[in-house]
Parts: structure tokens; C-alpha cells; sequence
């Protein structure tokens, strides 16, 4: 054999550094960027407290609409005119909505950057909401999610969020919304989420050589015309867990897959147990190597994928699995993931298995954080949750130092098989009588 | 204007065995991207294989003499790295990103499925790969409203026989046929050194990687003589139009149009990469001004065109337009053909043409903005055009094109009489 038998070792550590962050009030508001020196591409990204939390409860998918009527013509141009002007520079208006905030970017080569801001700026402080326009925007995002909707997820979604969180909260109900709060949604509703919400000054997040950018300039471009401060935001939300599990089977008859949404809630992200907690999530369903993939996917050849983590915004979280699998195999897949849920729970995680997730995730931050577009998103994480400039190396630091007694005892804390919900979306008529032999829990049809 | 699309520096050196090494070098992070390019796709499957290149591509995550099943995966995400595989009409590339200290880690896992894959290949892994990749195939063919229109337009594009006929995901039942001995003769014959570029961008240097690489990879012996696919570069023109119509499971009638047109790589594809950018991308396109903003029978977000970057036949273009509620499928199907007539009759504006280029240039930098994507571009170049360096040109030829060349290429390669349409119709419910 021509090959080398003994896997080599790692050379000597590269230190890891994070872009040195700048932050600066301008203007009203606050500019926070990262240099990348040698950057071609720059990204400048406006941050609002404007996330799916803002938006009143049957009024889901108002951000989405709003971020879309942005774009039909401001003040100053008609859409036609406000595309290609945007577009000419080379970048699209990219809208981005979570639970915590609302997001517009716009990614250009670093000479553009400061005429890219000013029309982002004038889309989202200066928007002409023509009522016509707005309509129209609405009923398009209505039509978009219906065939959204029409894939399998959804519906799997939303009916685990509603059952975890309560249907009654804007928690419960899906971050963009349906298609039916979307198509419910009139022109005055845009218009007061958009005075509310949108004149406020926000931050801006910059990424890229910083040598070639006028941060006053672009803070100065962003916040122009802004009034009105920060508001109070509420503070993490307890959520009950369910007493004993249930299976709540979503109808998709004809379907070749079942669509599997496993999950409970956990702690918000401002929780002392994050690293741990995202560790014994990363060992379980976070990596291709994780015990659910290996066993659903690679010994049982059930699935293509499987996939299980815990997530939080400022205010709760959930831990949940997702995965298709072949209709005839949903029964025994269900079970056995189940199954891995509790041995984690119970057993813990082993030091091999940790090892590889401690030093995926850590090396992920050198590996993943290279684009000005990733180095944005991070410098949002930062803002949004109030993180110091140094975080992502202390993060690095604190997934290096987890030993298995602490990521066993998260997830020993922080899994509850047995307050799962079990959402299957699939064809009902074959897979119920199956999905009730199980035994896993009650199964209320959706 | 930037001269170059590819500022940075490049080395490459072939080994003894014939494997084709690239390198360049960036000490901006501290990580590096290691890409393989084998020149192997679905092109080269006979009659009978379809799928066989991309369900190979599975296998080589499972083990090989020195690495134990699954222990690949364990190993770069155990040392920090992201890693992949995908497989074209074209290629099967294989790529990791770890922190430069794993460089070498790399660099002996890929070796050793290049050199060692055979006799650690086991019917029970055939078996359980062969069901993954149906579960693929369901996931994302089957089980998705339009899924399958890719697969569906391939054969109306290109005639039985022809490389890009079949679709690289292949069928149920030839994947079902699939026996191990095909499987290790398919190795035998294409994962060989001379078949292959190996391209590490990022933190490390030339010298390092050519001496980590005729370590690991200088032993494994040369193939030679490695059939090639068949020849598809000329399509001959059918001279009529060609339409297929679905019912189906779908939210609303939508409806693509294909044409054959130019391989990547040439004057002529350049042209039609600017022609798709004015014709379907963003908000100031053709398709999104006439149709979702202008006659409004189009929704606005599944508006777009394409071209699909295939070097060695005419690759296809392909525009798409899904109808707004109320709106029927020839309507839109009328809608759409007018558009495309239109690239050659009416003559594409400076501001819609510096649109297209503004477009393409941040799509360009993007993918240079990181040392995977830098990694890829220059294994595709020096696969597909013998030398990576040739991938500073791209950008600068897409910024050259004019807009008399997107007439001509419109009235050359878009003839309403070559066209494809595929068209879904939404089935009635009960």
C-alpha cells in the first residue's frame, strides 16, 4: 500500500482573533463595525427593535409586509426607479426578521458602500406606503406563504410552536406569520408598525475595510431624520413544559415522507448553561456526526437527514428535531428518536463524543466567520443581546473549557423526553394506526 | 473597472502521478480550504448507471484503509472544519474548511479515499448509502411541489445519448440495481491522481502544501488512459418547439422556459450570464418589471432566470414565472415567451446592462470573499480550463459584454422555434 497509515497530528494553534470591533454614536444612533482589512465586498446592515415580538397578536407577518412595501417607491422614487438604483450599485435590499429584530442590508464592493446606505435609508425611513402599493404587497405575501405552505414544515411548524408556546401568544404563532393573519392585515396596520417602529434610529453594523469607509458619514446617512429612543424590552418569558408527551399528526395524504417536529421549550439565551446546553444539543442532533443523524440516518438509512438543537431569543427558547423520513419507517423512526432523546437525558455524553463537539463548535467561529456578510451577522448577535466586543473569543474559550460533567448535567436538565411534543406531518390515513401502536403519547390529529 | 477577478496569488505544480495542485495563499484568517475536483459527473454514466456518480459521492464518507466508517466526518468536525461534497452533470468536488493547523489532517483523509477507498468498501455501506440517497431523492425531488422540474427538463433539452440527458440525482430503479462491483470499478476507474486538481486557498503556503502533498498523495499510482464521456458539445437545433404540461400537487400554474445555449467558459456563455442577470435577477429586471410589476400576473418572488454553469455542451438558461392567483397558465406562458422574444428585438438600456454587471460583480466578490469559494473557483479552472489563473477573467469578460451581443445571442441561442416550456397546472381538489 502506497498510502500513510498514521493520521497526522494538528500543527502548532493559530491564535484566533475576532475583527476589532468599533463601536461610535453617531447622529442619534449607534454605529458598531468590524475592519476587515483587504476586503473587497462590505456589508452595512440596519438593526431596528422591530422582530416578530413587536408585532401584535393576529397581526403576524406584519414585518414581512412592511419589509416589502419598503421597496415600492419612496419619497424621493417611484419602485422602478428605487430598483434599478439599488440594483445599479450592485446589491439588493435584503430584509431578515427574527423574534428579536428586524434586519435591512446591503452587501456592495467597499467604494459603493456609502451610496448603498443612503438608499437603504431611504427605503426604510422614507417609504411612500402608497395604500394601493401596500395592498397588493400583502395580498403577494399572502399568495408566497400559501405556497410556502404548500411544501412540507409549515404546518409541522407551527402546530409544535402553537403547542409549546401557546397559540394565544405571539410566541405561539409562527415568526412570519400564515397566510391568513398575512391576508388579514390592512394598510393602517403597516402604516402605524412602520411609525412606530421603523423611525426609531437603531443601530448599524458595519463590515469591511474600514480604511475605505466613512463610518460618520454612513451613521450620519442611516439616522438621518430619526426620532425617539429605545424601548423597554420584557424579560424572559417562563414557559410550562406539558405533562406527558402527545403526538399531534398533521394530515398530508399522498405524501412519500413524514415530516417530523420533535420538541419542548428551553431556556432563553441569556441562560448561564448556553455553552453547555448548545454542547449537549451539538452532540445529540448538531452535527453530521451527532447521535440521531448516526443512528436515524446512517445505521437505519431511515432519513437523509435529522437534525436536533436548542435555539433561544432574548425571551425563550425551544429544543426541538426535525427530519423527513420514508412514510413506511415513521413509526419505528419516531420511536428511536425518542429513544435518543432519553438516553442523552439519562447517560449523558461521552468525552469522545464531546471532544468533536467542543472543537467543531469552537473551530466553526475561525472557520465560518470570514465574509463580511457572517462578520455582520456576528457584530447583530453582539448588539442584539448585549455582548461585549471580546465575546466571540471568551465564547471560544468557554466551549473549549466544558468538560462532560457540565454538558451531561445540561443536558440532564435541559432535555425532557418526556414532555415532547410530536408533531408528524404525513399521510394520516397510512401511518396513524402505526403512530398509535407506539405508545408514545396521545395523538390528537391537527 | 478591476482587471483581474482573482487578486491574489496562485502556484500550482503537478505531481509525479499526475495530480494537478493549486495553491493560494491568504493569511488573512486562520484557516484553509482544501477542494477536490475529480473529473467525473453524472456525463459519464452509461445507460443504465444514472445516479451512480452522485451515490459514489456518499461512499467516500464512509471509510477507507486507514479511516474508519464515518470517522471522516468525526475527524473535521472534531478538528473544527466544515466539510461537503456535490455532484454535477460535470464533476464531483469534495471540499473542507479547518483551522490551519489541521491542514495536514486534510490532506491524509483525502488521499487516502483517493488511493484507498476499494477495499474498504462493503456491500452493507452500498446498501444503507443507496438509502440515504433515495431519502435524497424524495426529500428533494419528489415530495416538493414543482421538485421535479429539473429532472424533467433535462431529457426535453438534451436527446437520448446525450451527457446532460439524465439528471445527476438518477433513477429509483437504476439506483436500485446498483451492484458493489460497479461501484468499485467506478473508483478504479475515475478517483485516480491524473483525473483530479487539489486546491488549498488560505493560510498556509505553496511549499507546505506541495510537500504535504506528494507525501500523502505522491504514492498513489497514476491511471492513465481514463475513458472519456461522450462527446455532447453539439446539439443540433430541432427547429421546433417543445412543450410538456404537468398536473400536479402545486400551489399555482407556474411555467419554465429552457434553452440550450453556450458551454461555460465561453465568449458565448459570457453573454448569456449578463443576458439571465438583466433578464431575471432582482427587482429591476425584464421579467420582474413586465410581468410581476408591470402586467402583475407574475409573483414577484419566484420571478427569475438563469444560467446553469455547465462546461461541456451547450449549458441551458432557464427563466421561471409562477402565476398570481386568478391568472391562468397560458396567459403566463404567453407572458413569458414575449419577454424572451423581446432580448432580441429591443435592445437591452446602459442602465439595464450597468445593472446586470453591478449585479454580477458583487455575486463575483462574494464567492471570492471567502477561501472556500476561492478554493472552488480555482479547482472548476483548472479542471475545466487547465489552468486556475483563468479564473481572473471571468469578471472582466462579464463586464466587457455589450448590449449589441445580447441581441445577437438572443436571435441566435432564445428562437421562440428551439424553445422548451414546461409548464405545471395545479391539479383540480376534490
Amino acid at each position: 500500500m502506497t498510502l500513510i497509515a498514521t493520521r497526522p497530528g494538528p500543527g502548532p494553534a493559530r491564535p484566533y482573533r475576532f475583527p476589532s470591533v468599533v463601536r461610535r454614536a453617531v447622529a442619534g444612533g449607534q454605529v458598531v463595525a468590524a475592519h476587515l482589512p483587504g476586503q473587497n465586498l462590505a456589508v452595512a446592515l440596519l438593526l431596528l427593535d422591530a422582530g416578530a415580538e413587536r408585532e401584535p397578536v393576529g397581526k403576524e407577518g406584519l414585518g414581512g409586509v412592511l419589509a416589502k412595501a419598503l421597496e415600492e417607491g419612496t419619497a424621493q422614487r417611484d419602485a422602478a426607479a428605487y430598483a434599478l438604483a439599488v440594483e445599479g450599485l450592485g446589491t439588493e435590499l435584503v430584509t431578515a426578521l427574527d423574534w428579536d429584530s428586524f434586519q435591512v442590508s446591503v452587501q456592495v464592493p467597499v467604494d459603493r458602500l456609502g451610496a448603498a446606505v443612503e438608499l437603504l435609508a431611504e427605503a426604510v425611513r422614507t417609504p411612500r406606503l402608497d395604500p394601493a402599493d401596500v395592498v397588493r404587497v400583502r395580498d403577494d405575501e399572502a399568495t408566497a406563504l400559501r405556497m410556502d405552505w404548500a411544501n412540507p414544515g409549515p404546518r409541522a411548524d407551527a402546530a409544535l410552536r402553537a403547542d409549546l408556546f401557546g397559540a394565544e401568544n405571539r410566541w405561539g404563532r409562527p415568526m412570519y406569520g400564515d397566510p391568513e393573519s398575512v391576508a388579514g392585515l390592512d394598510v393602517e396596520d403597516v402604516r402605524v408598525f412602520h411609525s412606530e417602529w421603523f423611525i426609531r434610529p437603531g443601530t448599524l453594523v458595519v463590515a469591511g475595510d474600514l480604511d475605505r469607509v466613512d463610518l460618520d458619514a454612513l451613521g450620519a446617512a442611516a439616522f438621518a431624520g430619526t426620532g425617539g429612543g429605545p424601548v423597554d424590552r420584557a424579560g424572559p418569558i417562563d414557559v410550562r413544559l406539558r405533562e406527558g408527551r402527545r403526538i399531534i399528526l398533521v394530515d398530508r395524504p399522498g405524501s412519500v415522507q413524514s415530516t417530523l417536529r420533535l420538541g419542548h421549550p428551553s431556556p432563553h439565551r441569556a441562560h448561564p448553561d448556553h455553552v453547555p446546553m448548545t454542547l449537549a444539543g451539538t452532540v445529540l442532533g448538531g452535527a453530521f456526526t451527532s447521535r440521531l443523524n448516526h443512528l436515524i440516518r446512517e445505521v437505519r438509512g431511515y432519513t437523509y437527514g435529522i437534525r436536533g438543537d436548542f435555539a433561544s431569543s432574548r425571551r425563550l427558547g425551544r429544543f426541538a428535531v426535525s427530519s423527513g423520513v420514508q412514510t413506511a419507517v415513521t413509526a419505528p423512526a419516531l420511536t428511536e428518536a425518542v429513544g435518543e432523546i432519553s438516553r442523552t437525558q439519562s447517560g449523558g455524553v461521552t468525552e469522545e463524543e464531546l471532544a468533536v463537539a467542543r472543537s467543531w463548535r469552537a473551530g466553526q467561529l475561525s472557520v465560518e466567520l470570514q465574509s463580511p456578510r457572517a462578520i455582520a451577522a456576528a457584530l447583530a448577535t453582539l448588539v442584539v443581546h448585549d455582548l461585549p466586543d471580546d465575546y466571540h473569543a471568551r465564547l471560544r474559550e468557554a466551549l473549549l473549557a466544558a468538560d462532560v460533567d457540565q454538558v451531561s448535567a445540561a443536558a440532564a436538565t435541559h432535555l425532557h423526553p418526556e414532555s415532547l411534543t410530536l408533531v408528524v406531518e404525513g399521510d394520516a390515513a397510512v401511518i396513524r394506526d402505526e403512530l398509535a401502536a407506539t405508545g408514545l403519547g396521545e395523538i390528537v390529529e391537527s | 473597472m478591476p482587471d483581474s477577478g482573482y487578486p491574489w496569488p496562485i502556484e500550482t505544480t503537478r505531481l509525479d502521478n499526475g495530480l494537478r495542485v493549486v495553491v493560494s495563499e491568504d493569511r488573512t484568517a486562520p484557516a484553509v480550504a482544501v477542494n477536490l475536483w475529480y473529473d467525473v459527473g453524472s456525463r459519464h454514466e452509461p445507460q443504465g448507471q444514472t445516479g451512480f456518480a452522485h451515490l459514489f459521492e456518499h461512499l467516500m464518507f464512509e471509510g477507507s484503509v486507514n479511516v474508519a466508517k464515518t470517522e471522516h466526518m468525526k475527524l473535521i468536525q472534531g478538528a473544527g472544519g466544515s466539510l461537503n461534497a456535490t455532484t454535477n452533470p460535470d464533476r464531483t468536488n469534495y471540499f473542507e474548511t479547518v483551522p490551519a493547523e489541521h491542514l495536514e489532517l486534510a490532506l491524509w483523509l483525502e488521499a487516502d479515499r483517493m488511493g484507498g477507498l476499494v477495499p474498504a468498501l462493503t456491500q452493507e455501506t452500498l446498501d444503507n448509502q443507496r438509502d440515504v440517497v433515495k431519502n435524497e431523492r424524495r426529500q428533494r425531488y419528489e415530495n416538493v411541489p414543482y421538485g421535479d422540474a429539473w429532472l424533467r427538463l433535462l431529457p426535453l433539452l438534451y436527446p437520448p445519448g446525450h451527457p446532460y440527458h439524465h439528471a445527476t440525482i438518477g433513477s429509483m430503479a437504476d439506483l436500485n440495481a446498483a451492484d458493489l462491483a460497479t461501484f468499485q470499478a467506478f473508483h478504479r476507474t475515475y478517483y485516480a491522481p491524473d483525473n483530479a486538481v487539489l486546491t488549498v486557498v488560505g493560510d498556509t503556503s505553496a511549499a507546505e502544501v506541495f510537500a504535504l502533498a506528494e507525501k500523502y498523495f505522491g504514492g498513489i499510482p497514476a491511471r492513465g488512459d481514463i475513458p472519456a464521456a461522450p462527446d455532447g458539445r453539439t446539439v443540433p437545433a430541432t427547429g421546433r418547439p417543445v412543450a410538456e404540461t404537468v398536473t400536479a400537487d402545486v400551489p399555482a400554474p407556474r411555467v419554465y422556459v429552457a434553452h440550450r445555449t453556450h458551454p461555460f467558459g465561453s465568449p458565448g456563455y459570457d453573454v448569456i450570464t449578463v443576458l439571465a442577470a438583466v433578464l431575471g435577477s432582482g427587482r429591476g429586471s425584464r421579467l420582474y418589471q413586465r410581468l410581476a410589476d408591470g402586467e402583475r400576473i407574475a409573483q414577484p418572488d419566484l420571478v427569475g432566470a438563469y444560467g446553469v454553469d455547465l462546461a461541456h455542451a451547450p449549458a441551458p438558461l432557464i427563466a421561471t414565472v409562477t402565476a398570481r392567483p386568478g391568472v391562468g397558465a397560458q396567459r403566463l406562458a404567453d407572458g413569458l415567451h414575449a419577454v424572451m422574444d423581446e432580448l432580441a428585438t429591443v435592445p437591452v438600456t446602459p442602465s439595464e446592462l450597468d445593472r446586470a454587471k453591478a449585479l454580477l460583480s458583487t455575486a463575483w466578490w462574494r464567492q471570492m470573499s471567502t477561501v472556500d469559494g476561492r478554493a472552488d473557483t480555482l479547482s472548476r479552472y483548472a479542471t475545466q480550463f487547465g489552468d486556475p489563473a483563468r479564473a481572473a477573467e471571468r469578471l472582466p469578460a462579464w463586464l466587457a459584454v455589450t448590449a449589441e451581443q445580447i441581441a445577437e445571442a438572443a436571435a441566435e441561442v432564445l428562437a421562440a422555434d428551439d424553445r422548451v416550456t414546461l409548464t405545471y397546472l395545479a391539479e383540480e381538489k376534490p
